[in-house]
């Protein structure tokens, strides 16, 4: 695959434009050195631009001076190594996370941005209705809604949040001018990022709903859901009520669309 | 070279699609011959961007042009990239796919730049092989950009324009010629703009790409190809000057990606391009 030498140079090359204090290839000069200086700042600047293009609201929320600083961070931490600038986006809310500590705010707003971009961009697929839903579960028997597994949207998710993710997101649309709300909710909620047609939503749920969805997203049945829902050591009683509540999600998840099909 | 495609001449006048004017796109009859559009962002799976790229597609001839393909790198191309192009490829159907004469990332990391090949023969082996991976992957010949560069490379053996004409013989491929990336090089590297559209082997020219660039300063002596602002006059009179080298039509057009005005002062600059491109077709 290639030649070495050339595997090398370039090898040198990105290294110098990745890492300012890395040594500059042997035999360069002057004008080398000066064109190696437009190259990092390319680097970092298209880094920062695309970091900025999708955490605009976490970038509105922090200021400029704080997420360039972030995202320099990220930069150097996590080079990029996908072919597709935006995949630099990825772990960017462990970023915030690190350098955020003490606002727990930063991470979830950027994870919710990045979790926008991802459904956005995911395979368009007709959501199941209630009737097709009926229909492929009318001959169902108590051990096959046991075992049965959803299909979500494609990129959907769900996951615990501490942060006022619903207020902030409005008051950090580009032109709000409004009072900022609360950052942080009195108790921890649920949030699932979905599609809406053609375009990236989320809604808060409660924490147990968004744990449900969560794990049936990747792969648990619906009676380990129910399971999920009833707690540690369940009697009979937490788990009829959990086998109720599990049937308001499956409901509400039916009736907002996220459901695509479905596995016995 | 595997492949047998030819690309047929399209003359015409164009505009880089940009999210920017996506509406003007959809909803009126934006007086241009083609739209050329940034592969990558549309090699998704769905969603609102490519159904607005499919319904500009309906109105327009789409080209399909990449930043990321890296045509350059020592080793070889990404499969997931060049899969995902050619889905992308098969759902347009557009006029031609291009890409640049550069290299982008190593195995291990990518600068989502395009960054400057050395002009060796060892270079030029390794980017023949490459283009004959993708021309064959994609089952059409394909456009090379020449980049603006910002280095030279003290092992480099021979110009730019002798490296993409060795380039177009031996892989059959056909070269979108920037002009503001000529004036930028030559003006960084101190060649002739005359003697690299004289070195090309033209008849291969199918596109032709106006930019604006940052000027070079005293503290900064190099100009950047930064496409924030409108074509100079330098590079309006190179591209004068190209266009009437050619020997066959070819599409123009011009790049915009930062402080993009609305659309109707892009149109005026067409207009411009348009001018220029008819005086050249006229019989002397």
């Amino acid at each position: 695959m290639g030649d070495q030498t050339l595997a090398k140079r370039q090898a040198a090359f990105l290294r110098s434009v990745l890492d300012e204090s890395a040594p500059l290839p042997e035999g360069w000069g002057n004008s080398q050195t000066v064109g190696m200086s437009v190259y990092r700042g390319n680097y970092r600047s298209a880094l920062v631009g695309a970091l900025e293009s999708t955490f605009e609201r976490t970038a509105r929320y922090v200021g400029e001076g704080p997420f360039k600083q972030v995202s320099a961070h990220h930069a150097i931490a996590h080079p990029p190594s996908g072919w597709t600038i935006e995949e630099a986006g990825a772990g960017f809310d462990a970023t915030c996370a690190e350098l955020f500590a003490n606002n727990p705010e930063v991470a979830e707003l950027a994870w919710l941005e990045w979790a926008m971009l991802k459904v956005s961009r995911a395979p368009d697929i007709q959501p199941f209705g209630a009737t097709e839903f009926g229909e492929a579960t009318a001959e169902f028997g108590d051990k096959d809604w046991m075992g049965l597994k959803l299909e979500f949207q494609p990129r959907a998710e769900a996951r615990e949040v501490k942060a006022n993710l619903s207020g902030l997101w409005s008051a950090l649309e580009e032109g709000a001018d409004g009072d900022r709300p609360a950052s942080l909710l009195d108790q921890p909620k649920g949030c699932i990022v979905s599609r809406e047609g053609e375009l990236p939503t989320f809604q808060m749920v409660t924490p147990e709903a968004a744990h449900a969805f969560d794990a049936m997203q990747k792969g648990a049945a619906y009676g380990e859901a129910i399971m999920l829902l009833a707690g540690e050591n369940p009697d009979a009683e937490k788990i009829q009520q959990a086998a109720v509540q599990a049937g308001g999600m499956l409901g509400e998840w039916l009736n907002e669309g996220l459901i695509v099909g479905v596995r016995a | 070279m595997e492949h047998q495609h030819s690309i047929a001449p399209f003359g015409g006048i164009g505009l880089g699609l940009r999210r920017t004017h996506y509406e003007d796109f959809l909803e009126t009859d934006v007086p241009v011959d083609f739209v050329e559009v940034i592969s990558e962002n549309y090699m998704i799976e769905g969603g609102k961007q490519l159904r607005i790229l499919e319904e500009v597609r309906a109105k327009h001839p789409v080209i399909l042009h990449g930043v990321s393909m890296s045509i350059g790198s020592a080793g070889g191309l990404d499969s997931d990239h060049l899969g995902k192009l050619k889905l992308l490829e098969q759902r347009i159907d557009p006029l031609w796919v291009s890409d640049h004469l550069c290299w982008t990332r190593t195995s291990a990391h990518n600068s989502h730049d395009l960054l400057p090949m050395p002009l060796t023969e060892e270079a030029l082996s390794a980017v023949c092989a490459n283009i004959d991976h993708a021309q064959n992957a994609l089952g059409r010949a394909m456009l090379f950009e020449n980049p603006s560069s910002y280095l030279t490379f003290p092992e480099d053996e021979m110009s730019e324009w002798e490296f993409l004409s060795e380039m177009t013989r031996r892989t059959g491929c056909y070269l979108l010629l920037d002009v503001n990336n000529i004036y930028v090089s030559a003006r960084n590297h101190g060649f002739s703009a005359d003697d690299y559209l004289a070195g090309l082997p033209l008849d291969r020219v199918r596109q032709i790409h106006l930019a604006g660039h940052d000027p070079a300063t005293k503290e900064r002596p190099v100009i950047i190809d930064t496409h924030d602002r409108a074509v100079v006059d330098g590079v309006w009179d190179l591209y004068a000057k190209a266009i009437a080298m050619l020997p066959q039509p070819v599409a123009t057009m011009i790049e915009r990606d930062e402080d993009i005005p609305p659309l109707p002062e892009l149109l005026t600059e067409l207009d411009r391009a348009r001018g220029i491109a008819n005086e050249a077709m006229v019989p002397a």
